[in-house]
């Protein structure tokens, strides 16, 4: 079994989308911290997924949150692809700025961290997981404000990175504490190391 | 509450078959457009499905209308109604291919009914007609060009 040819694909996208059929679309972005899947709604990218997570399991999320119609679309998100492309590779200064939607966020708390994490903690920063909760309401919820970030549908775009432990070092990430140093370097947030990865 | 796949995932699974199907019922150059036009009635369909099976079926099955309204609108040489009011996800629903067969010998119109409403694989097909899977496929080749050769786009 071969798949549909592109073209076929790109086509009934964009019609999907013009005639509001599509509940998600998705695309793959090679970058050099890997494959990225990047999933998106109406309203910005509700979710990305790392090399090793699988397609099927990334998808069944965002079915369950958004609804069934999900599509390939290499065509309708080549804005997106270019852009986070380029932020990786750093040829683009400046921030990400990629518009997202936090609806595969269910809890209100983790919601607010997230919002808080794109909103206030700028490229080549970092925040203390203590310090993000206190923003977000909470002093003491440095823990589930590590929660927050370990289950964020949408990292690099919701920069979870950018968050370290106050015990030092950089912490747990989702995608891996080697590609935490890497985002982090790239930013500017850590000295890029000097011997060739 | 149904849990449906991802419908890309039913296009990775089916769309190059569908693809097959829609050519042989619709020839080379209708084929993309017949499919195009299938996978978007899906799509208006596809939230409401109330059960996740036979879905493989199911497609065969609005790939098969599609490819009959793109027939009869070239027939007509008007532009097909609104497509949405032809969506069926009713297994029953099929007047148009019977319409689109209707006036063939008999023999052929029952083999293009095992293969394209029954939706029957060929060894299926051999066994209902009494004869070998390879006769199958070459009765069900010969009935489309029939078909093909009856419709005036051609």
């Amino acid at each position: 079994m071969s798949p549909l040819p592109p073209h076929l694909l790109d086509a009934l996208a964009a019609e999907a989308v013009r005639d509001g059929l599509a509940d998600a679309l998705y695309t793959y972005v090679p970058s050099p911290i890997g494959t990225l899947l990047v999933v998106s709604g109406a309203n910005g990218i509700v979710r990305v997924g790392f090399e090793e997570e699988p397609e099927d399991r990334v998808l069944a999320g965002v079915v369950a949150g958004l609804g069934p119609r999900v599509l390939r679309a290499d065509r309708e998100l080549i804005g997106v692809r270019e852009t986070l492309q380029a932020y990786l590779e750093g040829t683009r200064e400046g921030e990400l700025d990629l518009p997202f939607d936090l609806q595969l966020v269910h809890s209100p708390f983790r919601r607010t961290v997230l919002e808080i994490l794109a909103g206030d903690v700028h490229r080549g920063d970092v925040i203390r997981y203590g310090e993000l909760a206190a923003r977000a309401g909470n002093p003491k919820a440095a823990r589930a404000a590590g929660t927050a970030c370990a289950t964020n549908p949408i990292p690099i775009v919701v920069p979870c990175h950018r968050v370290l432990p106050s015990a030092g070092g950089v912490g747990n990430y989702g995608g891996g504490a080697p590609r935490k140093v890497q985002l982090l370097e790239l930013e500017g947030a850590l000295p890029p190391r000097l011997t060739p990865r | 509450m149904v849990v449906l796949p991802p419908f890309s995932a039913l296009i990775e699974a089916h769309g190059d078959a569908l693809l097959t199907h829609a050519r042989r019922l619709a020839g080379p150059e209708q084929a993309e457009d017949v499919l195009q036009d299938a996978l978007l009635r899906a799509l208006r369909a596809y939230p409401r499905l109330r059960h996740a099976d036979h879905l493989r079926a199911w497609l065969y099955r609005i790939t098969t209308n599609a490819a009959m309204d793109a027939h009869r609108a070239r027939r007509r040489e008007v532009p097909a109604a609104d497509p949405a009011a032809s969506i069926t996800v009713d297994p029953e629903q099929l007047d148009g291919f019977e319409d689109l067969i209707t006036g063939l010998p008999d023999g052929v119109r029952a083999t293009l009914r095992l293969r394209f409403v029954d939706d029957l694989e060929y060894d299926v097909i051999a066994i209902r007609l009494d004869c070998s899977p390879e006769a199958a496929r070459q009765r069900v080749s010969s009935a489309l060009r029939t078909l093909r050769q009856r419709s005036p786009a051609r």
